[in-house]
Formats: C-alpha cells, structure tokens, sequence
C-alpha cells in the first residue's frame, strides 16, 4: 500500500476514534472541564491540583476529572488535525492530477481548522446546544471526506478492486437515498438531545427518567424514521451482498456493517427511549450514528467505483 | 468456494472495538460522576436567629435545616454589586419554582435601614411570592459575627464592604461551596453543584 493510503486510512480511524471521545467529553459533562480554549485554566498543561490554578480562577471551577477528560479531547484534535494537514500537504504534492482526492484532502483540512476555532465557539457559548450539534454534523462530514479520500487512494492503486463484481442497476441510487436518511436521522437526533439538554436547564431538578418526557412530537418522529431505516437498510444490504453479484470485500463488509450497525442502533435506541438515558448509551447512540453513515458512504463510493470500472 | 468467506475479520475488529470503546466509556463516566459528587465541606454553620421578614419570626440555622440553602448577604440601598446579586437570586427562584428542596436567603448587612417593612417591599419588588426565599434581619453586629465567624467571609465596612459570594449550604447546615455572585461562571456551577447535593436529600 502506498504511504498516501495508509496515511489516509490511518486518518480517517483516528477521526472516528475523536468522534466517540468528542461525544465522551459531552456525555461525561467534561464539555467546560476547561472554562477557556485553546489554553486550559491559563495553561497549556491543565492543572494537577487546586493550586496550580491561577488566583483570578474560582477554585470551585475546577475539576481534575472533567478538565483531563476535555484536555484529552483537545490533544486527539490535535492530533487528528495535524493527521488531516499531512493528508492534504501530501495530495497537493503527489495527487494534482486527481482533482477528486485533491479537492477532498484540502476540505477536509479547511473543515478540521474550522472545527477547532468552532470547538472554542462550543465552550466559549457554555455549551449552546445548536453549537454542540454543529460541531458534531461538521465532524460527520469531516469523517466522510476522509473515508472518500481513503478509498479513492486504494481504487487508484487497485483499479480492478470492483471488476468482477456485478450489482444491479439502480442500487447506487437507493443507497446514495438511505445515506441521505441517515444524515437527517442524525441531524432529527440532534433536535432530541437538544431538546433534553433545554429541559435539562429549565427544569434542573428534573430526575433524569423524565427527561424524555420533556422531548416534543421528535420524540415519535426519530424512531419511526429509525425503524424505517433499518428496514431499508437491511433490503438495501440483502441487495447488494448476494452471491451472484460476487461483491467486493469492500462492498461485502461494509453492507454487512451497514446491517449490523442498524441493528444496534435501534437496540440503544429502544433503551435510551424506554428504560433511561445513561450516558454511555448515548455516546454509543451518537458514535454508531457516526459509523453508520460513514459505512453507507463506503457502499456507495463503491457501486460508484464499480460502474465506472 | 465464495471470495467473501475470508471477510469476517474486519468485522469482528469492528466490535471488539466497539466493546473496548463501550468499556472505557463506562470508566470514564464513572470517573466524572465520583469527581461531581465529591463537594468538600468548608464547615459547619454556628446556631443563630435572627428574624425573618415576611414572618416576623425568629429564623435561624434549625429553619435552614431539610433543604439546599443558597445565602447572600445585601443591603436594599444598595446600587452597585446587589441589584446584580439580586437578579441572579430572581433567577435561580424562578428557575427552582415547583421544587421546595432549593431555599433562597438573603441577610442584610445594613439593619439600620433595612427594616423589616422595608425588606418585605424589596422582596416583593424581586417578585418573591412564597417562602423559598427568605430576607432576614439581626442587629449588625451579629450579622457580622455570623458572616465572618460562621460563613468565613469578608465583612469589613459594612454595609459597603459585604461580600458578593453566594454560598450553598446543604441540609445539614453545613457549608459546602462558594460561588461568585457576580458571574455566569458562578451560576453555572452553583446550579450543578445543587444538582448534585439535591439527589442526597430525602
């Protein structure tokens, strides 16, 4: 494998990988863990104790567990940043005659520096719930560019990766459409957590059981969009992965992740809805959502790759 | 033999991460919730009475007792830091309206002026209509007493020099976090801190 890919590869994990830490931070209540950005309490290295805090800060601020959870974040952010730079410094030098990876290395580079200035936003706000679902739906579509770059760089050197495959016609189509679903799923979910989050605030003595109470007409609307996913989803999938259309490994594990992410999707759902919302159930709400479109975007590059090739 | 039985391997890397994941999640929430309900205690509050004044009563640290106490200390004459502190108040009672396990008292520091008729105009003019927030008056001296002794806070000249710092004492009388009450920071993490203490009490 070229350096180019495995890079791009390597990448696009480390982003998933921030976006399941990133949701950590929110679930965790470590979002203002560091009242200021980029620095954390004043300094580069957040405090150990309460007196390294600096005398103008309210020692009841600080929390040594919520400041470390938020620093970490910050440091994968970094990291995957810089991750992202090098993908798009190495398109720029090697990959100017394939404008699709050229162009989405360089997006992708601009969304994750926006992504850290717009992460400030999110603490400097005191965590506005709109802010907080942006910088999820930006971190998407970072993840996405990413897996596009990745699988692009490995059809470049393996062009004939969909060759003996056969899909039918029309099927690029209708997963290009659940892909599209499943960002309005993400986007519906938003206005859920959202929703609980301004309960949260308005009613602060509200005990968590009753905060999906507290979600409006979202509360029917996101699950039935779920559930009419999942079908089409697993459809899609039974489509896709038969035998005769002799899949590529590509398409057979990504359809299968598709299926099976469905699955445990609905799964959290149905627990989040029906017996409580503790916090490590939302995260992995949130992340599988994550995976999950990212997993349909991997489909659908490949049928695109199949018709071309 | 089909290309794809070789393929599972990817899938099951996928849950073993996803299981990895799941378990480091559980630790760090765990982490973050022992971390909250960790509110030191700075002391206990010394007995005291004083008198309430939309009653007329003695009210002191027995009547603080069984609920989450928020205490400020003001002056009605007051222009510069208590019309700030008094509309932070104003705001956390609305926002604890329907729940008598959160109570508001506000002590003044300038008896002289502040009497008892005076302190119930002051309360209705922040929209006070029940007993959730309280305004207490007790000869200077003792209010002095109270807050440097008992609160631990500054109370030079008053009633000029009364400090801007809400305290949060539990149900126990017993002091449990400081919070400027100046800024949003401040509120912001009285009302967390509130939060957490309110699952403690009965």
């Amino acid at each position: 494998m070229k350096a180019f890919t495995r890079l791009a590869i390597i990448t696009t994990l480390a982003t998933y990988l921030l976006i399941f830490t990133g949701g950590l931070v929110r679930v965790s209540g470590a979002g203002l863990g560091c009242p200021d950005w980029p620095k954390c309490f004043g300094r580069w290295v957040p405090p150990l104790s309460v007196s390294q805090l600096p005398v103008d800060i309210d020692p009841a601020q600080f929390n040594f567990a919520l400041a470390w959870i938020e620093y970490v974040n910050r440091l994968i952010g970094v990291a995957v940043g810089l991750l992202i730079a090098a993908v798009a410094v190495m398109a720029i030098i090697s990959y100017r005659r394939h404008p699709k990876i050229l162009i989405a290395s360089i997006l992708a580079a601009v969304l994750v520096a926006f992504q850290g200035w717009q992460g400030g936003q999110v603490v400097a706000s005191e965590l506005a719930p709109l802010l907080v679902s942006v910088h999820l739906v930006i971190a998407l579509v970072i993840g996405g560019l990413m897996i596009y770059v990745s699988q692009r760089a490995w059809y470049l050197e393996r062009p004939d990766t969909e060759k003996e495959s056969a899909y039918p016609a029309g099927l690029r189509m209708w997963v290009g459409l659940l892909w599209v679903l499943a960002l309005v799923q993400v986007i519906l979910g938003t206005q859920v957590r959202e929703a609980i989050e301004t309960a949260m605030h308005d009613f602060p003595l509200l005990p968590d059981s009753e905060l999906i109470g507290a979600v409006g007409v979202m509360k029917y609307v996101h699950p039935l969009l779920g559930a009419v996913i999942a079908v089409a989803a697993w459809i899609i999938v039974f489509r896709l992965v038969k035998a005769k259309n002799r899949p590529s490994p590509i398409v057979w594990q990504s359809g299968w992740s598709v299926a099976g992410l469905v699955l445990v999707q609905l799964l959290v759902g149905a627990v989040l809805t029906f017996v409580g919302i503790p916090a490590v159930m939302q995260v992995l709400h949130m992340w599988v959502a994550a995976l999950l479109t990212g997993a349909i975007l991997v489909s659908y590059v490949a049928l695109g790759q199949a018709q071309e090739g | 033999m089909s290309r794809t039985d070789s393929y599972p391997k990817m899938l099951i890397w996928l849950i073993i991460a996803m299981m990895v994941l799941a378990v480091m999640a559980l630790l760090v929430v765990n982490w973050t919730n022992v971390s909250r309900s960790k509110i030191p205690v700075w002391g206990e509050l010394p007995q005291f009475t004083f008198t309430a004044a939309h009653t007329g009563q003695p009210f002191g640290l027995e009547d603080m007792k069984g609920r989450l106490n928020v205490v400020d200390f003001i002056f009605t004459r007051c222009r510069s830091a208590c019309p700030i502190m008094g509309g932070n108040f104003s705001e956390l009672y609305s926002l604890y309206k329907g729940s008598d396990k959160v109570r508001f008292v506000s002590i003044s520091v300038d008896p002289e002026h502040d009497s008892l008729a005076v302190l119930r105009e002051y309360a209705r003019q922040q929209g006070v209509t029940d007993d959730r927030w309280v305004f207490l008056r007790a000869p200077v001296e003792q209010v002095r007493q109270l807050c440097e002794g008992g609160f631990m806070l500054a109370a030079d000249d008053l009633p000029g020099g009364h400090t801007t710092k809400f305290t949060l004492v539990d149900h126990l009388g017993r002091i449990r976090s400081y919070h400027e009450g100046l800024d949003s920071t401040g509120m912001r993490i009285l009302k967390d801190n509130i939060r957490q203490l309110a699952r403690d009490l009965p």
